[in-house]
């Protein structure tokens, strides 16, 4: 108990010390590791504690990210009110889009969860008059007092994300939570002592996108601008790549994953535009030499570090 | 309307229909005998055309030269696919299914990037010879006279397949590891070797779609991203494992591609989409697959 949330805590302290000790280009860097920190930790509600896998989550942080932009670019609404607008909008798609999703399991959850994010993909990119097609929107700024500098979007990025992940992090240790990894175990018994699956499941799958979608809102007046590559498939394959670095079994392993994947991305882009290759090479040798990612591996190597609760985690079905 | 242009409206659904079928096949195959979902696919399918060029520029000197880079490009393609299947995709068969998913998807990503500082970023165009460079007229409807050889190429694939798994010892076994794999292997047949050819086979299929669309327009780097998902949406209308139903499936999409932009230009990919929910929904294993083992 003591130390379960040191480390956290830790991460907290240090994740608002280093905007004043890095250049300003690594303060980009940081910033984006949040979002996408944000947007893995969401994912990983629906693939370490439901046990499926999803390739279309990066409809429901498009939607979100084209919440924000459209309402800010066209109606100038406030980035405050924004932000809970697009978990709105994107937990409304997968209100809908989910509903059929959770009927299904392993590679048709997927593949359907894909064919869904596509067909969100598609309607973006193809509908100029709304979405500005594949011009995206630009000219998303953050609000007056975020001024221009990187650091005061960082740190409201920051706060943005600390709260979603605090909020995830209550979700995932609530009765709701623990349902969760009864369905990821054996959804078959958890039916039989009497709980709806596919009901949570469903509510499971809003939530996620809920937190996907205000990562998303977060994108656009950090790029200030967004595009429908946001939505497609590829986009849906990042979180996949950093929940799996870091490790699937634990909170932070996606945060952590997002860390190793976005400072990898912006070091060796700065040397080769070959960065698909090298990361297709890092992820093979993640996926054959490290199964629980890298806090799997320290797990392994420090057993203190483990919690009790989640120490016999699902690696082994 | 007139009956013509909704006949040429037809053919060249049916032509894209026969890309997506060649495209398909080697998936589906894949998948209903390996349970590997190959993401990589569409960039061998890529590669293959690619190699095509590369054949064709060597031979450009021959008349011959342009029909035979087509088998070529499939064989070349079978090399990197039989590497593959070697070096990689052997260990993932008994893994987790996003391990597999990671690891077919970085595949795609190296392989995009061999293509890239292989042959570079400028588009490549094959010339095509004489006789197949001005249209023909079927009932009055232009064709590409070029599409006529992709629809047989196709039809003569699909029914070389057929065969191969009709009649001949390798592909009963193949039929039989897509029912049940442990029954096959209790058969004592070497299951690890079948897995190595079917493979092959089916990158030598990409291979060989990409040699056929290599003519059809230039080629260029990322035409791949957009075709492997309709190339899954096919696989999953007709039904994973099913040369028929890889078959149906490739000309429903091509033909709802092809009459979709008459009249409602941007929804066509929306409406594959639609489609291949709502078959997922209704029948997750597809219109002529059978329900799975998970």
């Amino acid at each position: 108990m003591k130390n379960k949330y040191l480390f956290p805590v830790a991460l907290f302290l240090l994740a608002i010390a280093l905007p004043y000790i890095v250049p300003e280009f690594w303060v980009h860097v940081l910033t984006e590791i949040l979002i996408m920190g944000l947007f893995a930790a969401s994912f990983n509600m629906v693939f370490g504690y439901m046990g499926q896998l999803t390739f279309g989550h990066a409809a429901y942080y498009g939607v979100g990210a084209y919440t924000t932009g459209l309402l800010m670019v066209k109606a100038n609404v406030p980035l405050l009110l924004c932000l809970p607008l697009s978990m709105l909008s994107a937990g409304l798609c997968a209100a809908v889009l989910g509903y059929f999703c959770v009927k299904l399991r392993g590679i048709y959850f997927a593949i359907l969860t894909m064919a869904f994010g596509q067909l969100v993909y598609y309607i973006i990119f193809q509908w100029y008059s709304f979405t500005g097609g594949d011009n995206g929107l630009q000219g998303i700024v953050p609000p007056a007092f975020l001024g221009k500098a990187a650091n005061p979007y960082y740190f409201f990025t920051l706060i943005v994300v600390a709260i979603g992940m605090i909020a995830l992090w209550i979700i995932s240790e609530s009765p709701f939570g623990y349902t969760m990894r009864a369905i990821r175990d054996n959804a078959e018994r958890t039916e039989f002592i009497g709980i709806n699956v596919q009901r949570y499941m469903h509510l499971n799958f809003i939530i996620a996108a809920m937190f996907a979608g205000l990562a998303g809102a977060l994108w656009g007046p950090f790029n200030r601008s967004v595009a429908p590559d946001l939505c497609n498939w590829q986009h849906s394959g990042m979180p996949v790549f950093m929940t799996v670095m870091g490790g699937p079994f634990n909170f932070l392993g996606p945060l952590i994953g997002s860390a190793i994947y976005t400072m990898l991305m912006a070091f060796v882009t700065s040397f080769t535009e070959y960065w698909p290759m090298v990361s297709g090479i890092i992820i093979i040798l993640v996926v054959l030499l490290l199964p629980g990612g890298l806090l799997g591996l320290l797990e392994d190597k420090f057993p203190f570090l483990r919690r009790k609760d989640d120490s016999e985690k699902g690696a082994e079905e | 309307m007139d009956i013509t242009s909704l006949f040429t409206q037809f053919l060249s659904g049916l032509t894209y229909g026969t890309i997506l079928f060649l495209v398909a096949a080697g998936l589906s195959l894949i998948f209903g005998v390996m349970n590997i979902l190959n993401f990589a696919h569409a960039a061998l399918w890529l590669m293959g055309a690619y190699f095509s060029y590369t054949f064709w520029n060597l031979m450009q000197d021959y008349s011959f030269g342009f029909w035979l880079s087509i088998p070529l490009a499939g064989l070349a393609a079978a090399a990197v696919g039989w590497v593959m299947e070697v070096v990689l995709i052997k260990r993932i068969y008994k893994r987790e299914l996003y391990e597999q998913l990671l690891i077919t998807y970085s595949i795609a990503l190296i392989l995009s990037d061999t293509i890239k500082l292989t042959w570079g970023v400028t588009n490549k165009l094959i010339v095509r010879p004489e006789i197949i460079q001005k249209p023909v007229f079927i009932f009055g409807a232009p064709l590409d006279s070029y599409f006529i050889f992709v629809i047989l190429a196709g039809a003569a694939v699909a029914s070389g397949l057929w065969w191969f798994l009709k009649y001949t010892r390798y592909g009963h076994i193949v039929k039989a590891a897509v029912h049940s794999r442990e029954m096959v292997a209790a058969l004592g047949i070497p299951i690890p070797r079948i897995y190595t050819w079917v493979f092959t086979l089916g990158i030598f299929l990409a291979g060989f779609a990409g040699g056929i669309q290599a003519p059809i327009g230039s080629i260029t780097l990322g035409m791949d991203t957009a075709i492997i998902i309709q190339a899954f949406c096919v696989v999953v209308i007709g039904g994973f494992g099913s040369l028929l139903g890889t078959l149906v499936g490739s000309l429903i999409v091509g033909e709802v591609m092809s009459f979709t932009i008459l009249f409602w230009p941007e929804g066509a990919m929306v409406l594959i989409f639609v489609i291949t929910a709502a078959i997922l929904i209704v029948r997750p294993w597809g219109l002529f697959g059978t329900p799975m083992r998970t």
